[in-house]
């Protein structure tokens, strides 16, 4: 491994010294970590250790909490996301989110796909079919779906969803994913699947993905972050952490003594 | 037996009683406004009694029921003939029936005064009969082509009424003109004023020019009469041109009666009411309320969506905002009177009085705002309805998950697109609801509106051909403040009656129907976000 | 995305969150605001009354305090006018103190002068001359526009009757003059009383003959009578003694006077100095050395029919010395008094609310309240005329005046009375509040002890018992019952349902005995039958099919039997009966057609949320007690029901709120008739139709309109209220099951 170019050193998020508090309470404990570039990272921790928090930090979706407040630095490709300067819009227009609950809008399969171009203002129909076709298949929906475009989302299956939510976030090609555990409300099935796609995905974006699931962790991600109690208690390449955790804590999670 | 009262089931069978009453309840008022409302207008046959002592009696059955001292029973007849008889209406005796028939020749006459005529047609007559009438014509037929004369004649004469209304408001207008010249201290010599002033005179003599010519027309009318003969042989001249509508009551077919009946609910539904809104249509009211209500929704709907909005997606979930909601909610539970006279003290007397003094102080001490009008009672409504709109959207909105919001904000769309874009429309059937259950409110609420505006007649629409066309400041009538006001107010309530119970039906009708499509629309939408808190 | 393009939709959701959050907060705060206005419209009803100084000016002609009789002002504020010892009414503007005319009144003798000026009425006056002569005085203000549009006035001074001396020196003379004649009292010395009274009468020709009587009434009481009055009319006189002795004659029949009083208004002997008639003629102003002001009135005795006496109703306002001078207003019953140190207090007779009370360091010496009852003119003992306006819109509200218990004129006793209006300018507005309030509690009650049973047992069965598809089309039903408008309830029930109750009044007693006794019957009949397969099918939610046809029936034969009963029990005519034997009248719209058709409209409200409450409690609550053992009745008694009982409080709440606002049915099904009575065969008069009922008859910024107003406020209040509570018990719940 020593003769490759370490990831990290052009990470594609640069996490310095980032607390984070809900009101009085503090969630996130002075975090220092980065993100490599087309890589899939997975956040992993207990309930409640502030991993979907920190999660929220990387596209500001914690703006949405009036009492929420975030100190330290957290800079994409160079660019400080922690700043009043810095557009929230454009920002998650680079950094797209899937959820733990698929939450497809009511409308058809095609303009649940094309939302994020509408909202910007595109209406070039071949651009917006292109789109779609890429994104679909992207997120490997395509033969699914290719004849059923302008029925409702909300007729498909669980799986399915998800996948759409997925191809909804990469249509408007965000050079990061977030995934906030994804397949939690998933059968192992339609699970793999997703894991599959993330996997192909992994070539062309920057994936973080929050994940209580080990096995999952382990199966598709590059690195790995342990959290604990808000804190970062280990982070390392995921061969390494699950075969030869550093810290007792991380151990102990591991084996599944806690958690 | 035993195990039956142990286990409670006759407290169950109790609850099931309750349950029996209170829909019995509902039904017997479906059932009595349709039976009474439905039956208004069935032109029933007219029965011609022989009393003791050989008086005779023509008129519709009614109702029979006991004698106060339950020696037997007594029938009431609607006898008609007010100028005649002094009253239409008349309890019989029935020991002192001895004898009753059906006559073919029996007549009903609507006429425009004194309600209904039942009688004999004898005779017809017109200025020119040659070229009316043909020869060999029974008295019945040359009643129909008079009619027809007649008829033809009134149309004129409506033209002439209505260039005389038009005429009339011009000069209205002018003399308002006139009136702001004074206060304004415009000169007598200044010519603006002079120019009025000849307009006023051209009008005026227009004016003269066209009341003579209804005069005349009037006197050619007033040749066409016909000859009625009561049960009893006294004979009564009707003029044709107050005969509203008249036929062969005991000859009618099954067909025939349903043309009459068709042509009243036409006329109910686009007439104009007749002898003090006991008779004739209803148009003026239903045009006030459906207006009433159109204007009410174009402030309540958009100001209670954007506040509603406002409470859901852009307040936070402070103290405040919950002690807001808890007052919004509360809004909607004040009696309708406290905000009937809330718009009398703020609106008309507050704003109306105000804009009087603004833009028509010529005109004072007549208020032209400062009184109630159409505009000032659609405000009030809309000020207790906003409430019930509030509410609804809030709802609506609340019952969306947050996960749709998330989603379409980490997409990099602003709040107002997610807004617009993907929780209005989803909000939408909600929203609708709530406007139907508040149009449905409005049309049915009378007591705020008989203190803001509302009247018993009023002298001309809302909305009409004459500029500005929306009279905003006009007072009008109203459906079911028609009901109160012939129910209750009408010196002859027997004889407003039928009119009571159609106008109850057609407001009853409107009413349910529009809640009847807001509660399906809820119900529909339940099920299709299972995730909702209605 | 084009910075372009990204820069518009920030820009929309910029002037959109504006947009969204200024309208959202001006539509809620509008509406809630708006809402209080309606208090500040009722809040001058309780306003302390102001006076102040608005002009003083030196007496014109240069004349001193002493050498004025009378003072007066016109309608407009413009010109006082005082009286002099010579009879001169001398005019001047109070702006700038010009004269403007001066009037003699003569009495006909050479060098006569005035020994005293005794007001009579607004601008009425009787002048004493030195000669024993007496002239009756109109001062009248003409008011007409030049042809600048300015409002000129003129004056004009009318002597309306002069009364010759009478032989012997009189102590003190009262005059009186009507239409019908005039009548003069004198007191002599010896407290003998000599009346002359002239009547004239026209017959039937026109011709008019003048009738003198006279008659003497001697020592008419042991001590010093100090003050006389007449009535406008002459018809009555009052007298007061030195020893707090009050008397009353009646003088209607020329020549006969009949005392009617002599009681002793106090008995502490006090001397009676002042007296005078309120507007009305009835209500006599007394004002006694202490310095009380009291008010007294004829009130019916239990000696038999007619029979009144003098009786003490209203003590006002004490001033520090004796009373001196008593003027009664030509507008309501606001009296105002002068003492002997010169401070004037201005009192409400009927609510006995002390107005105010002007205390000037020159003190008052006379002092006249102009037409409309908004200023007080006083003379100041330095001969300075000053002019106070007084602020105080509705002297005859008050706190106590709507509340409180008030003994109005010709009433036995203090009662609580709503009657705003009635033919004669003399009448007084007797706005009590509280029976209205009983009406709207009295309707509510009748309402709620029929809708709640019904509504709640009937919410039971629909959740706990009803099959599914039953709850799926009862539920819209019900709400489509709650969307009939109330006029339609109202009209049925005032022209449809109370007729048909008037003359089956029976009947429907008949129901409340047949109901039960069918329904016992038929559960007897039930418990032997269910065993069948059949009646499974009736026990699992369908039970109310089967009753339906049981109550038609039930109700049907008692409106059969209902004449049968009422010529058996009731003699044939059941509201005679009821009358003879109850005393009670029977109303035609009663309190129970009310509880019937309020009870319709709130039923609705009370089941429906009701229902939801009974229908949030977590299935597994139940599933544990039936598990157990428990019957379904037992679940839903001791299990579902006390868990929904926060909600069912609720719904209860918002029921009552909706009944105590209710307007278009009590309006058209009450009757209107303002009675405390809690008799369930009279109507009642509710706050709300009170409002509909009285609000065009009440002219903008009038006591009743404000009192209207004020009784919104005390709707508001009460549905406020109740709302919250209900509103605070359901987020509760809603937070506690997640969902409501």
């Amino acid at each position: 491994m020593k003769n490759t170019i370490d990831p990290l050193s052009d990470p594609a998020i640069e996490v310095e010294h980032l607390n984070f508090y809900y009101g009085s309470s503090q969630a996130l404990f002075d975090l220092n970590l980065k993100f490599a570039r087309r890589q899939v990272t997975a956040l992993i921790g207990p309930s409640g250790c502030g991993k979907s928090t920190f999660l929220r930090c990387l596209n500001r979706m914690n703006d949405l909490v009036d009492v929420a407040r975030m100190e330290g630095s957290i800079r994409l490709d160079g660019t400080e996301i922690n700043s009043n300067a810095l557009d929230v819009i454009e920002l998650r227009r680079r950094v797209g989110m899937v959820f733990q609950k698929s939450n497809p809008f009511p409308k058809s399969i095609y303009e649940n796909v094309i939302y994020g171009l509408r909202i910007a203002g595109i209406k070039d129909k071949a651009v917006l079919d292109e789109t779609v076709e890429r994104s679909l298949k992207g997120a490997a929906l395509w033969d699914e779906v290719k004849d059923r475009l302008h029925e409702s989302a909300l007729g498909m299956s669980g799986g399915q969803m998800q996948r759409l939510c997925i191809a909804r976030a990469i249509a408007v090609n965000p050079e990061v994913i977030l995934m906030d555990e994804p397949c939690s409300a998933l059968d192992p099935k339609s699970t793999a699947r997703v894991e599959d796609l993330i996997k192909e995905l992994r070539d062309q974006y920057t994936i973080i993905i929050v994940t209580h699931n080990m096995q999952q962790a382990a199966r598709v991600s590059d690195y790995t972050a342990f959290f604990f109690e808000g804190l970062l208690i280990e982070f390392g390449k995921t061969g390494e952490l699950f075969v030869k955790p550093r810290n007792k804590q991380t151990e102990d999670y591991i084996t599944g003594r806690f958690g | 037996m035993k195990t039956f009262i142990s286990r409670g089931e006759p407290q169950v069978w109790l609850t099931a009683a309750a349950l029996t009453t209170t829909l019995l309840m509902g039904l017997t008022l479906i059932v009595v406004v349709m039976i009474n409302g439905l039956g208004a207008f069935w032109p029933s046959r007219l029965v011609e009694l022989e009393l003791q002592g050989g008086q005779k009696v023509l008129g519709e059955l009614l109702r029979r029921e006991p004698l106060p001292d339950h020696s037997g029973m007594r029938q009431q007849f609607k006898v008609g003939n007010r100028d005649l008889y002094g009253m239409d209406f008349r309890w019989v005796d029935e020991k002192q029936v001895i004898g009753r028939q059906w006559p073919q020749q029996a007549i009903t006459v609507e006429r425009s005064e004194y309600g209904h005529f039942f009688g004999f047609l004898k005779q017809v007559v017109v200025p020119q009969p040659e070229q009316v009438f043909d020869a060999g014509d029974s008295p019945w037929q040359q009643l129909a082509s008079a009619r027809k004369a007649v008829a033809a004649l009134q149309d004129k004469l409506d033209e002439v009424m209505s260039q005389i209304n038009s005429v009339n408001y011009a000069l209205e207008k002018e003399q308002d003109r006139l009136l702001r010249f004074d206060y304004q201290g415009v000169s007598g010599e200044d010519p603006q004023r002079l120019a009025v002033k000849a307009e006023i005179e051209s009008l005026k003599a227009e004016f003269a020019q066209l009341v003579r010519q209804q005069r005349q027309q009037q006197g050619q009318l007033t040749g066409y009469y016909a000859q009625f003969e009561d049960v009893n042989g006294r004979t009564k001249r009707i003029e044709l041109d107050g005969i509203v509508r008249c036929y062969p009551s005991n000859e009618l077919s099954l067909v025939g009666r349903c043309g009459i009946y068709a042509s009243k609910l036409w006329e109910l539904l686009s007439g104009e009411p007749r002898e003090s809104n006991t008779e004739g249509g209803l148009f003026p009211a239903i045009f006030g309320t459906v207006l009433l209500v159109f204007v009410m929704s174009l402030f309540s709907f958009p100001l209670g969506v954007i506040a509603a909005v406002y409470l859901r997606e852009y307040a936070g979930d402070g103290l405040m905002v919950r002690l807001v909601r808890i007052a919004v909610n509360n809004l909607a539970g004040i009696p309708s009177i406290v905000y009937g006279i809330f718009g009398l003290g703020f609106f008309v007397y507050g704003i109306g009085s105000g804009i009087d003094q603004l833009f028509f102080p010529e005109r004072l001490p007549t208020p032209t705002f400062g009184t109630g009008g159409l505009l000032w009672a659609s405000l009030t409504l809309a000020l207790l309805t906003v409430p019930v709109v509030i509410v609804t959207t809030e709802e609506a909105l609340g019952a969306i998950p947050g996960g749709i919001r998330e989603g379409s904000l980490a997409l990099g769309s602003t709040r107002f697109q997610t807004l617009t874009r993907i929780l209005l429309p989803m909000a939408s059937p909600g929203i609708m609801t709530g406007l139907i259950l508040s149009m449905a409110r409005a049309a049915g609420e009378v007591a705020p509106l008989m203190i803001t505006g509302v009247v018993k007649l009023a002298p001309a629409l809302p909305l009409d051909g004459q500029f500005p066309f929306f009279h905003l400041e006009r007072k009008f009538m109203h459906l079911g403040f028609h009901i109160y006001d012939i129910g209750f107010q009408s010196p002859n309530v027997e004889a407003a009656r039928p009119m009571v119970f159609v106008t109850t039906l057609l407001l009853v009708l409107i009413v349910l129907l529009m809640s009847g499509v807001a509660i399906r629309l809820r119900n529909r939408m339940k099920k299709k976000y299972t995730f909702g808190t209605f | 995305m084009e910075k372009k393009t990204l820069r518009r939709i920030k820009r929309h959701d910029r002037i959109a969150a504006f947009g969204i959050r200024g309208t959202g907060v001006l539509v809620i705060a509008g509406v809630i605001l708006i809402l209080l206005l309606i208090g500040r419209e009722a809040l001058p009803l309780f306003s302390s009354p102001t006076a102040t100084l608005e002009q003083r000016v030196a007496l014109p002609d240069g004349l001193t305090a002493d050498a004025v009789l009378a003072v007066g002002v016109d309608e407009y504020l413009q010109q006082a006018y005082v009286v002099d010892r010579q009879g001169r009414f001398i005019f001047f503007r109070l702006a700038d103190q010009q004269v403007v005319s001066r009037l003699s009144a003569q009495s006909g003798v050479d060098d006569d002068v005035l020994t005293q000026v005794e007001p009579v009425s607004q601008y009425r006056y009787a002048l004493h001359w030195r000669s024993g002569r007496i002239s009756l005085q109109r001062v009248r203000f003409v008011q007409h526009y030049n042809e600048q549009g300015q409002r000129v006035s003129s004056v004009f001074l009318d002597q309306e009757a002069s009364f010759a001396p009478v032989d012997a020196l009189p102590n003190r003379t009262v005059v009186a003059r009507s239409d019908q004649g005039s009548t003069r009292v004198s007191l002599l010395p010896g407290q003998t009383l000599d009346i002359e009274q002239q009547v004239t009468e026209e017959d039937f020709l026109g011709n008019e003959t003048t009738q003198s009587y006279r008659s003497v009434l001697e020592q008419v009481h042991p001590d010093a009578l100090t003050v006389l009055k007449l009535d406008h009319g002459g018809r009555t006189l009052y007298a007061a003694t030195r020893s707090g002795g009050l008397l009353r004659w009646d003088l209607s029949e020329p020549g006969v006077p009949r005392l009617l009083d002599k009681v002793q208004a106090f008995d502490d002997h006090r001397a009676i100095t002042a007296l005078t008639l309120l507007i009305g003629d009835q209500s006599l102003a007394v004002g006694d050395e202490t310095g009380l002001i009291s008010v007294w009135f004829p009130v019916p005795t239990e000696e038999g029919p007619g029979s009144k006496r003098l009786g003490l109703i209203h003590a006002l306002s004490v001033h520090d010395a004796p009373v001196e001078q008593l003027v009664p207003s030509s507008r309501n019953r606001t009296v105002l008094s002068l003492d002997d140190n010169g401070v004037a207090h201005l009192d409400y007779s009927t609510s006995e609310r002390h107005l105010l009370t002007l205390v000037e360091k020159e003190p008052f010496t006379l002092a006249a309240l102009s037409v409309r009852g908004d200023a007080l003119l006083g003379l100041q003992r330095d001969g300075a005329v000053g002019l106070w306006r007084i602020d105080c819109p509705h002297p005859e509200a008050g706190f106590k005046a709507l509340f409180g218990k008030i003994w109005y004129e010709s009433y036995q006793e203090p009662q609580w009375v709503w009657q705003s209006s009635a033919a004669s300018d003399e009448f007084e507005a007797k706005l009590s509040l509280v029976p209205l309030i009983f009406g709207t509690l009295k309707g509510t009650f009748y309402a709620m002890i029929f809708a709640i049973p019904l509504a709640l047992l009937g919410a039971v069965y629909t959740s706990q018992f009803g099959s599914v598809r039953l709850r799926e089309v009862v539920k819209p039903a019900v709400e489509i019952m709650a969307a009939v408008p109330s006029v339609i309830i109202g009209f049925l029930a005032a022209l449809w349902f109370a007729p048909l109750l008037e003359r089956s009044f029976p009947g429907f007693v008949l129901t409340l005995v047949l109901v039960p006794l069918l329904f016992v019957l038929l559960l007897l009949v039930w418990s032997s039958l269910r065993q069948r397969p059949w009646a499974r099918y009736v026990e699992r939610g369908h039970e109310f099919l089967v009753l339906a046809p049981l109550l038609v029936l039930a109700l049907a034969m008692a409106l059969q039997l209902g004449p049968w009963l009422e010529n058996g029990l009731f003699g044939g005519d059941f509201k005679l009966w009821l009358f003879q034997q109850a005393g009670v009248r029977y109303d035609a719209r009663n309190s129970i057609v009310i509880a019937f058709a309020l009870g319709f409209a709130v039923i609705p409200i009370i089941f429906t949320m009701a229902e939801d409450a009974l229908s949030n409690v977590p299935g597994s609550l139940k599933a544990a007690s039936l598990a157990l053992g428990a019957s379904r009745w037992q679940t839903v008694w001791r299990v579902v029901l006390p868990s929904a009982s926060p909600g069912i409080f609720a719904a209860i709440m918002i029921g009552l709120g909706r009944a105590v606002g209710e307007t278009m049915i009590v309006l058209m099904a009450t009757g209107n008739t303002p009675i405390m009575d809690w008799s369930m065969f009279n109507g009642m008069r509710p706050l709300s139709a009170n409002i509909a009922v009285e609000i065009p008859e009440a002219p903008h910024g009038d006591t009743l309109y404000r009192v209207l107003f004020l009784s919104a406020v005390l709707l508001f209040v009460m549905t406020f209220v109740l709302n919250t509570v209900a509103e605070i018990v359901r987020q509760r719940l809603r937070r506690k099951y997640g969902r409501f």
